[in-house]
């Protein structure tokens, strides 16, 4: 029984960090009430789709609610991007599917990407700026030193440094963008104005 | 400070339906709720543990149910947390009933002119 509440409780650890800190202790001890009740398959047999379901919704309500977490979201979307490019470079066939996820997840998640970039944050726009001005060089010069795409052969170093360089390249162009799209602070002479 | 329109949260998610339903009943843990949830669907709603606690997170977040500070009664397992409605609860829970009350009386006039 303890053995059952104890895998039950390593795969609550699954759940978004506020939700487990929460309900964690909760949600273990309905488990243990239902194994009490109607047995341990009758317990498992609900929990088991419960967690299927509610993990990744519970995560992406986190992302889709949490104003901080745009920056994972950004991250989530570029290296689905970028494993995508790379899949398709190497072949491995996940390529339409990564690509359509991170298509898909931008634009579903559009207003959220769109409510973080209109906040305006003088700050940031630059901060977003300088890290896209310094990715901007890191593709070609990649590209140069390393001779990518001259041959068909394919080594590991080859595929790393492609992922790199593309990595670089998405998210030279998503800083550069975002930066742009960053309001700067009003002054204080704009705010009086406005009131 | 004013109320929420109680209209503006319609129409309810079904599982926040039937937890608030529950709770109309009186205090009650996690547990109770789900049971309750259970019987007055006959059975055909199963809430699995997480998502009757994000439900329940969800209500609290929008001042529709709140966690009792105290245990109803000493007798009442110490562990559990509980559960009741709040005002505007109860107001949400009403006008999502005669929501669905008048969709039921409007499907019924439609199917079956003469049981309605």
């Amino acid at each position: 029984m303890a053995d059952r509440h104890r895998l039950y409780r390593a795969l609550v650890r699954l759940y978004p960090r506020q939700f487990r800190r929460d309900y964690g202790d909760d949600l273990v001890q309905h488990f243990g009430d239902l194994v009490t009740d109607r047995g341990a398959r009758a317990a498992w047999a609900r929990t088991g789709l419960d967690l299927t379901i509610t993990i990744p919704r519970y995560h992406l309500e986190r992302i889709m609610n949490d104003h901080r977490s745009t920056t994972t979201l950004n991250i989530v979307i570029v290296v689905l991007a970028v494993g995508g490019i790379a899949s398709f470079f190497v072949d491995a066939g996940l390529s339409p599917l990564l690509l359509i996820a991170a298509g898909a997840l931008a634009v579903t998640q559009r207003s959220a990407l769109a409510q973080a970039l209109r906040v305006p944050d003088t700050d940031r726009r630059h901060r977003r700026l300088r890290i896209g001005t310094v990715l901007v060089p890191v593709f070609p010069t990649l590209w140069s030193t390393f001779d990518l795409w001259v041959d068909d052969s394919w080594s590991i170093r080859e595929t790393l440094v492609t992922i790199v360089g593309v990595l670089a390249l998405v998210g030279a162009i998503g800083f550069l963008i975002a930066g742009l799209a960053t309001p700067r602070t009003p002054d204080r002479g704009q705010l009086a104005d406005a009131g | 400070m004013a109320q929420p329109d109680p209209s503006s949260f319609l129409p309810l998610p079904q599982a926040q339906f039937h937890v608030l339903v529950a709770l109309t009943e009186g205090e009650r843990h996690g547990y109770a709720i789900m049971q309750a949830v259970e019987a007055s669907s006959d059975g055909v709603v199963r809430m699995g543990p997480a998502t009757l606690y994000g439900t329940l997170k969800r209500l609290v977040d929008q001042h529709l149910a709140e966690e009792l500070a105290r245990r109803p009664s000493a007798d009442d397992d110490q562990r559990r947390r509980y559960y009741r409605l709040t005002g505007l609860g109860e107001r949400v829970c009403a006008a999502e009933a005669d929501r669905l009350a008048g969709l039921v009386l409007l499907a019924r006039t439609n199917l079956r002119p003469g049981l309605a």
